[in-house]
């Protein structure tokens, strides 16, 4: 029964870990987000988190088959794909139309990811690149906004659109734009924070609900599948630069609370810059990398001419992660060897 | 006075394996298979190697120096047994490779070393001095029995360049499945307390701490029991410490208890701390209060598939084989046999290879125990997920230094501090991506050391 051992170098058991299981964490925590579009946007959201996964696998597997891999579809079992398609759904306007969705995710990952080498070797976010991509080339597909399902539009000077079938509305972060440049009528906008919390607002698909992307981000952080440094970071740094502005001059700049529940804020905090590969290593890199996100979000949304910033903050981020990285080298416990 | 045995002290990093010993833990320690033939490896200890003393042919008696060097860091060796020197040959080594060992052919009628016992009646510390306490550790080849095999003499003699003032007494024992240690301070106490008085002496530390886990409350009991006989008002105290590997890691004990820091790439002795095994200081009572050499030792032989798990008191020299079959051999499939523990230990391809001073267990690893994708080596690429640094208890870059190494970037990996690697496995422990990180930095050390021409191709 001892005819044929095994050598290898050791240890020899691992822990309770898998890329697969942190995969899969991820998508159990966006659960209550993607249940939420379900709520407000109705079947369009499935269909459309369904489109953009699919397209996503089938991507991937196309790289896979092009780049000559011996098992095409050994890849797709880390569920990084999914992960991608889920949160590339989540964060573009419900109306998006199907074939639009289709061409996101695939630049998503054949461009944001596979090209660099797969998973683990992308540099920047493979969900944010598409987005920016869609945004890059179908500006205003990507600038309307479906009012949700359950509510009647309930903003005074909302120029609604009904020339499509979907009845459109602005979101919150462009009135507080609206807002800034008029100097006026902040408040309005501060009263909707009931409505952005629980997502019934106008937005991003999956954007809208701060309630359901705290539970999910709450789930990670308890199963420990992210660490609480770059949450952290990207919310502090956030809240206060929005603080500053809103104590200068509440009526033209929003309420901090109002900043940090609507947009891509919360999706971005838990489940976007935590992504691991596009992340820096050491826990100050973390810190550097999440007050960056933090604080370049809120520079586009107040000083800047877009009203929302967390791609762009994401993106321009990660292309200084590795320079995080070797700017925070960390120190071994025993100080540094006298050579 | 009820003695407190919840651990406080501990170091940042770590990982809590399934400890898996209770398949020996309360089995007592007993006598290990008479042996036919013994190798014994001239090279069992870090240092210059032995060489033998004897030549074919030769009769040995039971405890004979049969390989010595002049080398200052050097240990002798020993056999076990009376008989024939059958020859002087090349044999598995866990560590080296092939390396020379003698053979020696055991008489029929040999009269066994009488079964291991706990140290009788009075012990007085005042009838050795501190040369016969280090001659007699040297002339005794006493090693370091924990695992890294650094000659004991060494360590506890009196060396004025770097004073020593602390003593730590590892009983952290902190590697899965491993139960030799703590068998013997269960069984052994008054022995350990009576070489941790020798080492003290010889050394001039002006104080010991004994380090416990604090999954062993009855090994701390017991010890502080007998610690109450031979030793009260010697400064010598035991601490308990947080149950996490590698806990027993020399750098990550001195780093709990004192707070202190070795430096990296160095030595204990810097920072004037000296660390021993609980064993070696058994070993050290048997040397200088009995004179007997180190020829036997405490093996743990255990695994899910082994039939009669336990600790066994075995001849140096034994092969693995015959101690799993002792053992009743194993009842299933199994897929590996590791010299050591399942995080450090050395996974052996030849089952003839011998034990030596430094083997303290013989797992027997299952492809369950391994797990699936472990054991089928399915790796993916990694995800940069940060939790091999949170894990390292030297507080390196592990995945860093690995895909250096794995590009052939030694001078990256050097300017990581590959050198700062303890090799304890953490790191692919905790890997989701299942990468052998360890195996990696073991190999540029390797690597790193041949290009310094500092070890032969």
């Amino acid at each position: 029964m001892l005819k044929e051992i095994k050598v290898s170098c050791s240890p020899h058991i691992s822990g309770p870990f898998s890329t697969r299981r942190v995969m899969f964490d991820v998508i159990i925590g966006l659960f209550p987000a993607m249940a939420m579009a379900g709520y407000y946007f109705r079947i369009r959201a499935f269909v459309l988190i369904f489109t953009c996964v699919f397209s996503a696998v089938v991507t991937e597997w196309l790289c896979n088959v092009i780049g000559k891999k011996a098992r095409p579809f050994e890849s797709l079992g880390d569920l990084s794909a999914v992960v991608t398609g889920i949160i590339l759904a989540l964060s573009v306007p419900p109306g998006l139309p199907f074939w639009a969705a289709i061409i996101g995710s695939s630049f998503a990952i054949a461009i944001g990811k596979m090209v660099f080498g797969g998973l683990g070797s992308n540099i920047f976010n493979p969900g944010m690149a598409g987005r920016a991509f869609l945004s890059a080339c179908f500006g205003l597909l990507m600038t309307t906004w479906a009012v949700p399902a359950t509510i009647d539009t309930k903003m005074p000077q909302i120029a609604a659109d009904n020339t499509v079938d979907v009845r459109t509305q602005a979101t919150p972060l462009a009135w507080s734009k609206n807002a800034i440049k008029t100097k006026t009528a902040a408040g309005i906008v501060n009263r909707q924070l009931e409505d952005t919390f629980t997502g019934e607002v106008g937005g991003c698909l999956g954007e809208t609900s701060a309630m359901a992307l705290l539970l999910g981000g709450l789930y990670l952080l308890i199963r420990k599948t992210i660490n609480v440094h770059i949450p952290l970071a990207v919310s502090l740094s956030a809240f206060v630069f929005a603080s500053v502005g809103y104590l200068i001059n509440s009526e033209a700049y929003i309420s901090p609370l109002v900043h940090m529940t609507s947009g891509g804020m919360l999706l971005c905090v838990f489940f976007i810059a935590t992504d691991p590969v596009t992340a820096p290593l050491t826990t100050r890199g973390m810190w550097i990398f999440g007050v960056g996100v933090g604080g370049l979000t809120m520079l586009i949304r107040i000083v800047g001419e877009y009203p929302e910033g967390v791609m762009y903050a994401i993106l321009l981020m990660n292309a200084v992660t590795p320079l995080i990285d070797r700017f925070c080298r960390l120190t071994p416990a025993g100080g540094k060897p006298n050579v | 006075m009820k003695l407190d045995t919840k651990g406080r002290l501990t170091f940042p990093g770590g990982v809590h394996p399934p400890t898996g010993k209770k398949l020996a833990r309360e089995i007592e320690i007993q006598d290990g298979p008479s042996v036919k033939q013994v190798s014994i490896m001239l090279s069992q200890h870090i240092g210059a190697a032995c060489l033998p003393l004897v030549k074919k042919g030769d009769i040995v008696q039971a405890g004979e120096k049969i390989g010595d060097a002049d080398a200052f860091v050097c240990a002798p060796v020993h056999t076990p047994v009376r008989g024939k020197v059958k020859e002087i040959s090349l044999q598995s080594h866990a560590v080296l490779g092939r390396s020379p060992a003698v053979v020696i052919e055991a008489e029929a009628d040999n009269p066994t070393r009488a079964p291991q016992s706990e140290l009788e009646g009075d012990f007085d510390i005042n009838k050795y001095s501190v040369e016969d306490i280090c001659t007699a550790v040297r002339e005794a080849g006493l090693v370091g029995m924990g695992g890294a095999g650094f000659p004991t003499r060494v360590k506890i003699e009196p060396n004025p360049r770097l004073p020593k003032e602390t003593m730590i007494i590892n009983g952290c024992e902190c590697e899965p499945c491993i139960t030799c240690d703590y068998r013997i301070m269960l069984e052994w106490p008054k022995k350990i307390i009576a070489g941790i008085k020798l080492a003290k002496k010889a050394s001039g530390c002006s104080r010991v701490i004994i380090g416990i886990e604090d999954n062993k409350p009855e090994a701390m009991e017991a010890m502080s029991a007998a610690l109450n006989d031979l030793a009260n008002g010697n400064n010598i105290k035991i601490v308990p410490v947080k149950t996490k590997y590698p806990q027993g890691g020399e750098r990550q004990l001195i780093r709990a208890i004192l707070k202190k820091n070795v430096p990296t790439g160095g030595i204990p002795p810097m920072i004037g701390v000296v660390v021993l095994n609980v064993a070696t200081c058994a070993a050290i009572a048997e040397a200088v209060v009995n004179g007997s050499s180190l020829t036997h030792r405490v093996v743990t032989v255990t695994g899910n598939t082994i039939a009669k798990p336990g600790n066994y008191y075995s001849a140096i020299g034994t092969s693995i084989k015959e101690l799993i079959e002792f053992s009743g051999g194993v009842t299933k499939k199994s897929a590996k046999v590791v010299l050591g523990g399942p995080m450090m230990g050395i996974a052996v391809a030849d089952l003839a290879m011998p034990i030596t001073k430094t083997s303290g267990a013989i797992t027997v690893l299952t492809k369950e125990d391994i797990g699936r994708a472990k054991f089928a080596r399915r790796q993916t690429a990694c995800i940069r997920c940060g939790r091999c640094l949170e894990v390292c208890p030297e507080g390196l870059n592990p995945t860093k230094i690995a895909h250096a190494v794995k590009y052939g970037f030694l001078d990256v990996a050097e300017s990581y501090y590959i050198n700062g690697c303890i090799e304890c496995g953490c790191c692919s422990y905790v890997c989701p991506a299942n990468i052998e990180v360890t195996g990696y930095i073991k190999t540029g050390k390797i690597f790193l050391a041949r290009q310094k021409k500092k070890m032969p191709e």
